[in-house]
C-alpha cells in the first residue's frame, strides 16, 4: 500500500463519520455518510474504496452497535459504482453525477431494503424506518413499505452525494488531480 | 470485579468479550433470551467499569424500540391486544418488538462499552507486540486521530459559518442550502492534509518492510487470555445449542 492511500484511508473515514453526523444533525432526508469512500474509490481506485467503506462501517459499529455491519455490502457498491463512474467520465459535469448518483441510488436501495427487511424486519436508522412505517400506515405490506423507503432514501441521499463528489472533483485544483490520474478520467481532463 | 478492569485488560480481551456478547445476543433464543442477554450485558459492562455505556446505549436504543412498536406492534398483523390507554397492539409483532430492541440494545451496549474501553495507543502497542500486519494497526489507530481532528473542525466551521449568517435551522430549504457551506471545507481539508501527511508517513517509513519493536506492550496476563478462550468456548456451545 503507497503511502499516499495509507494517509488518505483514515482522512477519507473521518470524513464518512464526521460528515455524517453533520448532515444528521441538519436533520436532512439525505445521510451523506459515504463521501470518503467514495472519493478514495475515485482518487485511489476500487481496493481503497473498499477498504474505506468497511473501515468506517467497523467504526460506526464500535460507536453505534456491531448490527450495522450488516451494512458493509452497501459501502462496496458504493465504491464499486464510484470506481465505475470515475472510469467512464461521470463526474465530468452534474448531469453525468446526478445520473451516475440516480443509479448508486437505486441499487444501494434495492440491496439495502433486502438487508433491512431479512435481518431486522425494516426497523433500522431513524428517517427510513419512519418513511416505511408512513407507507405501512398506508396500508403497504411490509416488504414493499422496506423497499419503498429504503428506494427512496438512498435514491435521493447518492444523488446528492454523487453531485457534491462531482462538484468538489471539478473543484480540485490541478496541482492535486495532477496526482490522481482516475480522478482527473473523472472529470474528462 | 474492580472498576475500570475493561480499561485495565489487554485491549484484545475487551474486544473478543464485546463480540462475544454481541454474538450470544444474536443467538439467544426467544422469547426470554434476548432480554436476558441485554441484562447480561449491562451488568457485565458496569461490572467493568465502563456502565456510561448503558446510558448511551439507552440513548441509541430508545428510539429504535420505538419504530420498532410502531412499526410492528402499532402496524402489525395478526391477533391483537388491547392496551389500557386504548387502541390495540399485533401480539406476535409485539413480541418481535421485545425480542429484536432487545438484541439490538444488548449489542449496542457491548460495542460502546468495547469503544469506552478501548485506548488507541495500547491497541498499536499490543498489535506490534503480537506481530500484527502494522498497517492494519496503524489505519484503525490514525483513522481514530483523524475522526477527533476532523470533528473539532466541523465545530470550529460550523460555528465560523454562523458568524457570517449561515443558519442551520429553519426550513428544509435553509437547512439545505447550509449543506455546501459545512461539507465543502471540510472535504477540501481531508484532502490537503492527507497530501500534506505522505511526506511525513514516507520519512517515517510506514511501509519499509521488517519487524517493528512495541515500546510498552500492555501485559497479556494468564487471565486475559483465560477469558479470551472462554468468551470464544461460550460462543461455540451457544452456536452447537442453536444448532442441534
Amino acid at each position: 500500500m503507497s503511502p499516499r492511500l495509507f494517509a488518505l484511508i483514515p482522512a477519507a473515514v473521518a470524513i464518512n463519520l464526521v460528515i455524517g453526523r453533520v448532515v444528521a444533525e441538519l436533520a436532512l432526508p439525505v445521510y451523506l455518510d459515504t463521501l470518503g469512500t467514495m472519493v478514495v474509490a475515485i482518487l485511489a481506485g476500487l481496493p481503497g474504496g473498499l477498504l474505506v467503506g468497511t473501515i468506517s462501517q467497523l467504526l460506526a459499529g464500535m460507536l453505534s452497535g456491531y448490527q450495522w455491519l450488516a451494512f458493509v455490502p452497501i459501502q462496496w457498491l458504493i465504491a464499486l459504482l464510484a470506481a465505475g463512474a470515475a472510469r467512464s467520465g461521470g463526474f465530468a459535469s452534474p448531469w453525468r453525477s446526478g445520473l451516475w448518483g440516480a443509479a448508486c441510488g437505486l441499487a444501494c436501495g434495492l440491496v439495502s431494503a433486502g438487508i433491512s427487511y431479512l435481518l431486522f424486519k425494516g426497523v433500522t436508522a431513524g428517517g427510513v424506518t419512519a418513511i416505511g412505517a408512513l407507507f405501512r400506515s398506508l396500508g403497504a405490506s411490509l416488504p414493499v413499505a422496506v423497499t419503498a423507503a429504503s428506494l427512496s432514501t438512498d435514491l435521493i441521499d447518492k444523488t446528492v452525494a454523487f453531485l457534491v463528489v462531482g462538484a468538489l472533483l471539478r473543484a480540485l485544483p490541478r496541482r492535486i488531480l495532477g496526482r490522481f490520474p482516475l480522478a482527473a478520467r473523472a472529470v474528462g481532463r | 470485579m474492580s472498576a475500570g478492569l475493561a480499561r485495565a485488560a489487554h485491549p484484545f480481551t475487551s474486544g473478543a468479550v464485546a463480540l462475544a456478547l454481541a454474538l450470544l445476543a444474536m443467538l439467544a433464543p426467544a422469547p426470554t433470551g434476548p432480554p436476558v442477554a441485554y441484562a447480561a450485558v449491562c451488568v457485565a459492562v458496569i461490572a467493568t467499569g465502563v456502565g456510561r455505556a448503558v446510558l448511551i446505549g439507552l440513548a441509541v436504543s430508545v428510539p429504535l424500540w420505538l419504530l420498532l412498536v410502531v412499526m410492528h406492534g402499532v402496524l402489525g398483523e395478526g391477533a391483537r391486544l388491547a392496551t389500557p390507554v386504548g387502541g390495540t397492539l399485533s401480539i406476535s409483532g409485539l413480541a418481535w418488538a421485545v425480542e429484536q430492541g432487545s438484541r439490538l440494545a444488548a449489542i449496542v451496549t457491548a460495542s460502546l462499552g468495547f469503544a469506552r474501553a478501548f485506548d488507541p495507543h495500547r491497541f498499536l502497542q499490543a498489535a506490534i507486540a503480537r506481530r500484527w500486519p502494522f498497517a492494519a494497526a496503524f489505519l484503525v489507530v490514525a483513522t481514530l486521530d483523524a475522526m477527533t481532528r476532523f470533528g473539532e473542525q466541523a465545530i470550529r466551521l460550523r460555528e465560523a459559518q454562523r458568524t457570517r449568517g449561515l443558519r442551520v435551522r429553519g426550513s428544509l430549504r435553509a437547512r439545505a442550502r447550509a449543506v455546501p457551506a459545512l461539507i465543502f471545507p471540510l472535504l477540501l481539508a481531508s484532502l490537503t492534509d492527507a497530501d500534506e501527511q505522505v511526506l511525513a508517513l514516507e520519512t517515517r517509513g510506514l511501509t519499509a518492510p521488517g519487524r517493528r519493536t512495541a515500546i510498552d506492550p500492555p501485559p497479556d496476563t494468564r487471565l486475559d487470555r483465560l477469558v479470551r478462550w472462554g468468551s470464544l468456548l461460550v460462543v461455540l456451545v451457544a452456536i452447537w445449542i442453536r444448532v442441534r
